[in-house]
């Protein structure tokens, strides 16, 4: 009987299962297992040039969580990269998103200007920006000379190339910060303010007590999406910095990728990947509980 | 003028009416064409970059002499028009995989509760998080061992695979935002379950779809990791052979330019026609 039930499903069941099984398969195949076949071979004594494939237990994590580069340098760089690119974004993208909202002639224009960055990609918005802040050619270091600032060597002092990095990451999201939020703005219901209107509050305190917390919902999806993204960070560092100058600059997907890919130790790469996403998937989670806490607690 | 007047009447004159009339507007036009600047600059920069003759890329800034030969080196190279097209195939088919196998899986996480939609629901979350770095090369011996390395299929679904997790999470938003009521009178009317789905909840959700479909096509067409480990001279992808033109030695920025200006083109035409329909599709 019990195994009956166990594998013959009733009608509502092979109905749910049935709308997620091409979902489960590809995620499966394409992400499940291969996230097995690395954590796998982060138990292992796997190197790319040597792949001996021993089982060497929690060696590698051991050495991950004892390095000082990874400790000193690439967990404070990562959580400072994501709450400041978060952060700066969030706000840019609320601005624009309030002024987007409002009517104005050629608003159309202004926004698809806006959301420009949105349909460059990424490695060519970095290597744009390295080309821009480079120390001998770069426009940056022109419109320096021309107010009698001497040249700035950007890219090879840690804060002044993290914050080229920083500066990528906010031109790119914004527009999606704003993109979201407008759609939200757009969707919020006109009474409340209307009345505000009528009793003459003033923009900010109708900002402040009436939209803002309306849009709390969306800010939350939108953070804590970003929070996860930016966490993650590969492409732009990669491009733009190399992790450099001397690994100063490096996040955790860099130092993962060095590890497996330079120094050639995929086992260590691979465990330094997993520890950074047991990392990110606690902090989403209590991100997203202490935010939802207080939509509930705003309403 | 309608944003003076869309703000409230009874006000007393602000710090910048008294400072010069009319002062509060030319400071919010201020306001926009520097953001604007700001936001254009770098697309800007890459353009004249792209019209710059190659000896002359290295002071962008400096002379005056443009020419669309660039554009012509480029669109002469076989790899770029082969990649150009790649990226548009793969682009679209995978937008239209990713949704058609989203759609359902958010529209059972919407309607279901129970241990089976909670814990799919849980899977998604977890390996929404987990960073690409640790997937990337495993999935290329997944992709090896599966005899699809370097073909269309091998770079589509890992794509479509990234995207199950953010999009089944969205849809899940858009059908939270349908009553379900109707279906239950569809079902009520002799409708089963897949038509209330097809017939009933799916219309409903076409703004939605509509916009991730928008955003899905930026994404692949941009996309830089996933093109560059899982395919090789088979399968140019765009943005492949672009960074390809910036080397340690030799940095042929005009031509890198020129076919980021290529790229921008297509991207260009999407955001402009579909912003309408993303702004109106993500009203969650």
């Amino acid at each position: 009987m019990t195994l009956r039930r166990l594998f013959v499903f009733d009608e509502k069941t092979r109905f749910m299962l049935a709308l997620i099984a091409p979902a489960v398969l590809v995620l499966v195949l394409f992400q499940i297992l291969p996230i097995l076949t690395g954590a796998n071979a982060s138990f292992r004594d796997w190197h790319l040039h040597d792949p001996k494939k021993t089982w060497i237990g929690l060696t590698n994590y051991a050495y991950v969580v004892r390095d000082e580069e990874f400790l000193g340098i690439v967990l404070p760089n990562t959580f400072g990269f994501m709450f400041a690119s978060v952060a700066c974004s969030l706000v840019a993208g609320l601005l624009i998103a309030l002024l987007l909202n409002r009517k104005f002639p050629g608003r159309w224009l202004v926004q698809t200007i806006i959301l420009l960055p949105l349909m460059v990609a990424p490695v060519i918005a970095a290597i744009m920006i390295r080309w821009m802040f480079n120390d001998q050619f770069g426009i940056v270091n022109v419109v320096l000379d021309v107010f009698g600032i001497a040249p700035v060597a950007w890219l090879t002092q840690k804060w002044t190339a993290f914050f080229a990095i920083l500066l990528t990451d906010v031109w790119l999201w914004t527009p999606w910060f704003a993109l979201l939020l407008l759609a939200g703005l757009q969707s919020l219901p006109p009474e409340p303010f209307e009345a505000a209107q009528i009793d003459a509050a003033s923009a900010w305190r109708t900002f402040r007590y009436i939209t803002l917390p309306m849009l709390r919902p969306v800010i939350v999806v939108c953070v804590v999406i970003r929070a996860i993204d930016a966490f993650r960070t590969f492409d732009i560092v990669w491009t733009i910095s190399g992790g450099g100058p001397a690994r100063a600059t490096e996040v955790f997907s860099i130092y993962a990728y060095v590890e497996a890919f330079q120094f050639l130790n995929f086992g260590r790469g691979s465990a330094a990947a997993v520890i950074g996403a047991i990392i990110i998937v606690v902090f989403a989670m209590g991100l997203y509980r202490v935010l939802n806490r207080w939509v509930e607690v705003s309403k | 003028m309608s944003a003076v007047a869309a703000l409230p009447a009874a006000r007393s004159p602000g710090f910048f009416e008294a400072l010069a009339p009319g002062g509060r507007r030319a400071l919010f036009v201020l306001g926009v064409i520097a953001v604007c600047l700001l936001f254009a600059f770098p697309v800007l920069w890459l353009v004249l970059t792209s019209l710059r003759p190659g000896y002359a890329v290295y002071y962008v800034h400096r002379g005056t002499d443009f020419t669309l030969d660039n554009f012509q080196d480029v669109l002469g190279q076989e790899i770029v028009l082969k990649a150009l097209w790649n990226s548009f195939a793969i682009s679209t088919l995978a937008t239209i995989l990713s949704l058609g196998v989203t759609v359902t899986s958010g529209y059972m996480l919407s309607r279901f509760k129970g241990p089976i939609p909670g814990a799919w629901f849980g899977a998604i979350y977890v390996f929404r998080c987990v960073p690409y770095v640790s997937w990337v090369l495993p999935l290329y011996f997944v992709t090896r061992t599966l005899g699809i390395f370097d073909t269309y299929w091998g770079l589509l679904l890992p794509h479509v695979a990234v995207h199950i997790c953010f999009f089944s999470w969205i849809m899940k938003g858009f059908f939270d935002g349908i009553d379900p009521s109707m279906e239950y009178a569809a079902m009520i009317d002799g409708c089963s379950r897949w038509g209330a789905f097809l017939r009933v909840a799916l219309p409903a959700a076409v703004p939605g779809l509509t916009a991730l479909a928008i955003l899905c096509w930026l994404y692949t067409w941009n996309e830089f990791l996933f093109a560059l480990i899982l395919t090789a001279q088979n399968t140019p992808i765009l943005t492949v052979v672009m960074a390809q033109f910036v080397h340690e030695l030799g940095m042929e920025w005009h031509l890198m330019s020129a076919t980021a200006v290529l790229a921008l083109g297509p991207a260009l035409i999407v955001t402009i026609f579909g912003q309408k329909y993303v702004i109106r599709g993500l009203k969650i």
